[in-house]
């Protein structure tokens, strides 16, 4: 606070003198002596900015940086019915077993919508370890998922804390189809003021971005990435601006994406968000604005956007470990109107 | 709508009468198929915003109500026992 104010104050004394003792005379000695040469000048600002640089909190990762905006405008939303069972068998060890049944859209060309009937089981099993130690390498942290589909699609995640500051995810996910399988390998690098992380996954991707801390508020970073089978490649710019009142994001990309986020934290409870998607390629805009209320019995998020469609999503809580959800989105302009309702037992 | 229309056409005497039920007679129908224009986009409007009104506020006035209450009721129970020993 000390350092903002007597950046902000008009010339600062000589830069002889020492910066930690600049502040509580800035403001006065400014009053007394006339202005310094510019040379001197941003000398001096230098040394109050290098003084908050050091100090620079660690940004959010590259892929979070529009979080708060999706945590409330991009609910789960589904139609149909869904049953989430979780069950812990030790404090490392948990499964878990969901039941879905409802209709799913298949997409198509046509405006309408075509919805297929689907039911499936999914079979999940999670392993938590806080401190792992193989071969006296010790691991840090070890998050193990695993998920298998009736209709033996399998998902499975890896996280793991090589390091304090390197952090290693894969992703998979197989499918009987061919080609639809997936893999990715994630290397997360955290600094004190950046972040870093490499991405290889199949097809030939390869990926990169890098986010910093510009100010205690403000961070940018950079993406690039390269797909060897499509033979295209692409860079993209963020920024991000949060306070304890506010998050405001600005995503540019030359695939012809430009993404801008708002969020005003209202109080504790209720948050309102807005986003705002220009997409250059197909010249669509689309802007969305949403609430978020977290109260006690209950989170409650709606939305509304600029295609006609309506949703709104509530997760009340019956019980410790028991969770009532419904889920209604109806799109005016098409006529399509989905409604869900499901339980979240365990956790 | 339709009756007004016919009505004006049969009520015409004379020939210069005759033109003038045939043009209100046109004009009734035209207006008569405003009017339903007016009607259906006014329905089709309130029906948007009332659906819209039932998923995005209706649940958030019950939640809130009943927030509300939860509030009461602890500050009630606050009030008779005295602050609660778990906090």
């Amino acid at each position: 606070m000390g350092s903002a104010a007597s950046a902000a104050a008009p010339p600062p004394p000589p830069t002889a003198q020492p910066h930690m003792a600049a502040p509580p005379y800035g403001a006065g000695l400014a009053g007394i002596l006339p202005p310094k040469p510019d040379g001197e000048e941003e000398g001096k600002k230098k040394e109050v900015e290098k003084v908050d640089y050091l100090n620079l909190p660690c940004p959010v990762p590259f892929e979070e940086i529009q979080r708060e905006a999706l945590m409330s405008l991009k609910p789960e939303l589904f139609e149909g019915l869904r049953f989430d069972f979780t069950k812990g068998l030790n404090q490392k060890f948990s499964l878990s077993h969901s039941v879905f049944m409802g209709s799913l859209e298949v997409p198509s060309q046509s405006t309408e919508t075509i919805k297929v009937p689907t039911s499936h089981y999914e079979f999940g099993a999670n392993f938590i370890d806080p401190k792992l130690v193989i071969l006296k390498w010790n691991c840090l942290q070890l998050i193990l998922v695993g998920r298998v589909m009736t209709d033996g699609r399998l998902n499975a995640r890896v996280k793991c804390d090589l390091t304090d500051d390197l952090t290693l995810k894969i992703n998979a996910q197989l499918t009987h189809e061919p080609h639809y399988s997936q893999g990715m390998f994630n290397f997360d690098y955290k600094g004190t003021d950046y972040r870093a992380q490499f991405q290889i996954g199949n097809n030939a991707f390869y990926g990169a971005n890098y986010i910093q801390s510009v100010t205690p508020n403000l961070s940018m970073g950079t993406e690039i990435f390269w797909l060897g089978h499509q033979r295209k490649s692409g860079i993209g710019f963020a920024s991000r601006y949060n306070s304890d009142k506010m998050v405001g994001t600005l995503q540019v990309a030359s695939t012809g994406i430009v993404a801008l986020s708002y969020v005003q934290k209202v109080s504790e409870k209720v948050s309102l968000a807005s986003d705002f998607m220009y997409n250059h390629m197909s010249r669509d805009v689309t802007s969305s604005f949403g609430y978020d209320y977290m109260l006690r019995q209950c989170r409650l998020r709606g939305k509304i956007d600029s295609n006609g469609v309506v949703a709104a999503y509530l997760e009340e809580r019956l019980n410790m470990g028991v969770n009532f959800l419904l889920s209604a989105e109806i799109d005016h302009s098409k006529k399509n109107y989905k409604f869900g309702f499901g339980m979240t037992v365990g956790e | 709508m339709a009756s007004l229309s016919k009505r004006g056409g049969g009520g015409g005497g004379g020939e210069g009468e005759g033109i003038l039920a045939s043009w209100m007679a046109a004009h009734g129908r035209e207006a008569a198929s405003r009017a339903k224009k007016v009607v259906r986009s006014t329905g089709k409007a309130a029906w948007i915003a009332g659906t819209t009104f039932l998923v995005l506020v209706v649940p958030l006035i019950i939640e809130m109500d009943r927030e509300q209450q939860l509030n009461d009721l602890e500050l009630q129970q606050q009030a008779l026992l005295g602050p609660a020993p778990l906090k």
